[in-house]
């Protein structure tokens, strides 16, 4: 099954291979220098992990708001996988105009982040999401996927209830076991698949950047100019 | 120079704004980028030409006016070009979008992008379940 239909008809999500390493590590690079915590003996991603774990919530707060002046990340993101994003929605484009960098602190009553769509902040039902951690993951620190079919048996019971998001869903928060993904792997999955992250026990805190992005030929739901931006890939 | 931002109608691109709304993206914007604003303009319901502003530019010289969104600028070409031959030199905030820049280059290049936006479709997301979404994303 191609990835186009894997990800509309199959499983709703796939585990790819980053086609451009050298972005994805001068992504990394920058984050390290952008996050300005590391220290010029230590200046890999480890140490700056290790220094994010033992902030407070709101040091981790701020440090994402910091992280709100890296503008290029969502073309690096695109870019660094052209061939994936061209064969899902081809050249032209509208794309997160900022994408993400999620840092998550180990260890229990930290941010946990319960099962959801992407579609419940209104990007079009025509996105794709692409999710990539910049170090190797340990166990437990990934992402947890419901494949497209329990998540639409799920939706469909919501729906016949009328309600989006609840207990439901909300209680199957510990239930599944996330994906191990590695330093230049990503996930890319369709705004439909529920998912979440679970309380994990680590030295380090796991950083990973997520990007949407859309056909331009498609039609938008509630995101528009706000959240998105015009693109064209090379 | 005067730091100013601006109101609009309602109806914004794809968006609908209150004016009082609009006042609260813009200053809360201007507050994150340590702008002082010192002049609030509010232009006329259905007309987005942007005349009032060009006319207290010639007497205020603003130097930065922030705005809701790229949607608010004019979409006629006549009109763009005139308020780019007057504004030239004025560095324009869009809020929503987060991005700013001035000249001639830049004020085209966004305008053309909310012109991008404005010609995609988009699904009224109150006449669809979630169910009919995911078939729309399906049947594609």
């Amino acid at each position: 099954m191609d990835i186009y239909k894997e990800l509309t008809q199959g499983q709703g999500y796939a585990v790819i291979e980053i086609e451009d390493m050298i972005l994805l590590n001068e992504l990394k690079k920058s984050f390290i220098k952008n996050i300005n915590i590391s220290n010029n003996l230590k200046n890999d991603m480890d140490f700056a992990r290790k220094k994010i774990a033992k902030m407070s919530k709101s040091e981790v707060n701020q440090c994402m708001i910091d992280l709100s002046k890296f503008n290029n990340l969502s073309e690096t993101i695109i870019n660094s996988c052209p061939k994936l994003v061209e064969s899902l929605c081809g050249k032209e484009l509208f794309i997160q105009r900022r994408a993400t960098i999620v840092m998550n602190v180990p260890g229990e009553g930290q941010a946990k982040q319960w099962p959801h769509y992407e579609l419940m902040s209104g990007i079009s039902p025509f996105s794709f999401i692409i999710w990539t951690p910049l170090h190797d993951l340990e166990e437990n620190s990934g992402v947890y996927y419901f494949d497209q079919k329990q998540s639409l048996e799920i939706m469909k019971k919501e729906q016949k209830i009328g309600i989006v998001n609840g207990p439901l869903v909300l209680d199957m928060m510990s239930e599944r076991k996330p994906e191990k993904l590695n330093f230049g792997q990503a996930v890319v999955f369709n705004p439909f698949v529920l998912h979440g992250n679970i309380a994990f026990d680590s030295e380090f805190a796991r950083i990973a950047c997520t990007a949407r992005f859309q056909s331009s030929d498609k039609p938008l739901l509630q995101k528009n100019s706000d959240y998105l931006k015009f693109y064209k890939l090379n | 120079m005067t730091i100013a931002t601006i109101t609009t109608d309602i109806n914004i691109g794809p968006f609908k704004i209150p004016a009082n709304g609009q006042n609260m993206i813009t200053n809360n914007y201007a507050q994150r980028n340590n702008l002082v604003v010192e002049l609030a303009i509010p232009e006329p319901l259905k007309s987005n030409t942007l005349a009032t502003v060009q006319w207290l530019h010639k007497e205020r010289k603003l130097s930065k006016i922030i705005m809701c969104s790229i949607h608010q600028l004019p979409v006629k070409n006549n009109e763009l070009e005139e308020l780019i031959k007057n504004m030239e030199n004025v560095e324009f905030h869009f809020a929503l979008e987060g991005i700013s820049g001035k000249g001639k280059a830049y004020l085209i290049e966004t305008a053309k992008e909310a012109k991008i936006f404005m010609k995609s479709q988009s699904i009224e997301s109150s006449r669809t379940t979630w169910i009919d979404l995911h078939k729309t994303m399906q049947n594609s």
